[in-house]
């Protein structure tokens, strides 16, 4: 199946927040070269939770780099905003896996960083990251390091911190595969929530079927060698997902066809 | 409550050694001239405070240590950051201060006492020039070697230029440079030392050397009590402080990091 979708030229008023022409990346490692990213088309809409499924080396890493803005694309064009991405910046905030918070700030402070990068004064910086403590359910650990927070509090507050410059797009790095499956299933639930009242646009980069299939509005599953696009699906599976459902198993199934996870085992 | 064994043991065999010692001096077998009995030192240390000697040696020797450690440490900091940020700088110097951290700083005493004299100017010369290389060398490391993974959380927050470096490069280098100066602490203690016993006036090191001249084998006693408690709470200031200022210092990754820290040389 091929999901490139043809981008009309001229742009409309609801322009779409990302849009990927033949985009591409190639590694070259001195002996040779690895294509990480074959010619990826896509667009993404505003407000939409996509979670880009795969497995290893399939190119979803090198696709959220590239839209953080941490590596550039050897060929092919991306714009967000209708913009080219010219290196990082605080409009795409962007979530770890290893929550890459900063060990000498305490919690609060960790969210009011990107605020105080821009500029902020500190009394609005301090109200801003309350709400957002609030919002990621951690009211009262403002005044904690991150080294006394357990992980999932810490990558709680990692989205918090990247919540808080209101980034057009937030991109997840498998935020959750370092934490405990109970931890794991509660953040899930938690940036369901986070998502249907803040309306960011976001990408998720997962390599766990359930998990993309709990959390995303649609999904695009990249398959490896080279990294592209091999399905791209809406989930229409109303909400809140159960995972013992019929239509979850089905769509579960499909999905370890489309990975080529039956034909591997 | 309970006392652990350990304690118990340690001031068992504490208390015997200097029993022992106290016995050996005051039993006649040995010269209590050359090895005179732990309650004698007590008493001339005694004397030393209240006839203000002993308070006059060791101001002088604080100070000297405060200011070339400061000075010292203040260069290295400033020198570190700026080879670690600056790749032209770190090629032209890096050879030549290579070549001084190579030579030990105590061999630099007779030279310092030849060009500054015996007074203050070449006691915190040789204390500055000691604390200076390992403070240097780490936090050169910990400049270069920020953690590239917070340089890209920095980066998607917006943080670049000198805010970057101010909240991102220096506080990811802090444990690297708390180490050096640690380091660097018992450095500032054996050249101070050195440089007194070459040539003094006044100091803790003048002070054994003067009492060695007149046969005062207690006093000798005491100014070595006096060294090493300078440099036991110098390192449990150091640490105290460091808990204070830095709660997150040593926890978590600056832990790991901890034990990859290059020691300098020390003098």
């Amino acid at each position: 199946m091929n999901a490139r979708v043809e981008i009309s030229p001229q742009i409309a008023v609801d322009q779409p927040l990302i849009t990927c022409v033949d985009l591409g990346h190639v590694y070259d490692s001195g002996r040779g070269q690895t294509t990480a990213l074959g010619n990826v088309s896509l667009t993404i809409d505003r407000g939409e939770l996509v979670c880009v499924l795969g497995p290893s080396g399939c190119g979803k890493t090198t696709l959220l780099n590239i839209l953080a803005g941490f590596v550039a694309p050897t060929h092919g064009d991306i714009r967000v905003n209708g913009s080219a991405i010219e290196g990082p910046s605080a409009e795409r905030g962007v979530v770890f896996q290893d929550y890459s918070l900063f060990p000498w700030l305490t919690a609060q402070a960790n969210v009011e960083f990107g605020l105080r990068m821009a500029g902020l004064a500190a009394r609005e910086r301090a109200g801003i990251a309350r709400d957002l403590l609030r919002l990621v359910g951690l009211p009262e650990a403002g005044a904690k390091y991150p080294f006394e927070l357990s992980g999932g509090m810490k990558q709680r507050i990692a989205i918090a911190r990247a919540l808080a410059t209101r980034p057009s797009l937030l991109l997840m790095d498998e935020p959750f595969a370092a934490l405990d499956a109970m931890t794991r299933s509660s953040l899930q639930t938690r940036l369901i929530d986070i998502h249907r009242q803040e309306q960011p646009t976001i990408l998720f980069v997962t390599h766990n079927i359930a998990e993309a299939l709990f959390l995303a509005s649609r999904l695009i599953v990249m398959s490896a060698n080279p990294g592209r696009i091999v399905e791209d699906i809406r989930v229409d599976l109303p909400r809140p997902r159960r995972r013992t459902s019929p239509r979850f198993n089905e769509l579960y199934e499909h999905l370890e066809r489309a990975i080529g996870l039956e034909t591997a085992e | 409550m309970a006392v652990s064994r350990n304690t118990v043991a340690g001031l068992i065999g504490t208390l015997a050694f200097f029993g022992a010692w106290e016995a050996l001096s005051r039993s006649g077998l040995v010269n209590n001239v050359m090895l005179p009995a732990p309650s004698t030192i007590v008493q001339s240390g005694w004397s030393l405070i209240v006839d203000g000697e002993l308070p006059r040696h060791l101001g002088a020797s604080l100070l000297r240590a405060a200011v070339g450690f400061v000075a010292g440490a203040v260069l290295a900091v400033l020198v570190g950051v700026a080879m670690a940020q600056l790749p032209l700088l770190h090629g032209t110097i890096n050879p030549l201060v290579q070549m001084f951290r190579a030579v030990p700083s105590l061999a630099f005493v007779p030279l310092a006492i030849f060009w500054f004299g015996i007074g203050e100017a070449s006691k915190i010369f040789l204390i500055a020039w000691g604390v200076f290389f390992p403070v240097w060398v780490n936090t050169y490391i910990g400049v270069r070697d920020t953690s590239p993974l917070l340089g890209r959380a920095a980066a998607s927050l917006g943080a670049r230029g000198w805010r970057n470096f101010a909240y991102v490069v220096i506080p990811g280098a802090l444990p690297f440079i708390i180490a050096g100066l640690r380091i660097s602490l018992s450095v500032a203690l054996v050249v101070l030392v050195a440089a007194e016993l070459a040539g003094a006036a006044f100091g803790v090191g003048y002070l054994i050397q003067m009492s060695q001249q007149v046969f005062r084998v207690d006093q000798m006693f005491v100014g070595l009590i006096v060294l090493g408690a300078m440099g036991f709470s110098a390192d449990l200031l150091f640490e105290r402080a460091v808990r204070r200022l830095l709660p997150w210092y040593g926890a978590e990754r600056a832990g790991q990091r901890g034990g990859q820290i290059e020691r300098s040389r020390s003098a």
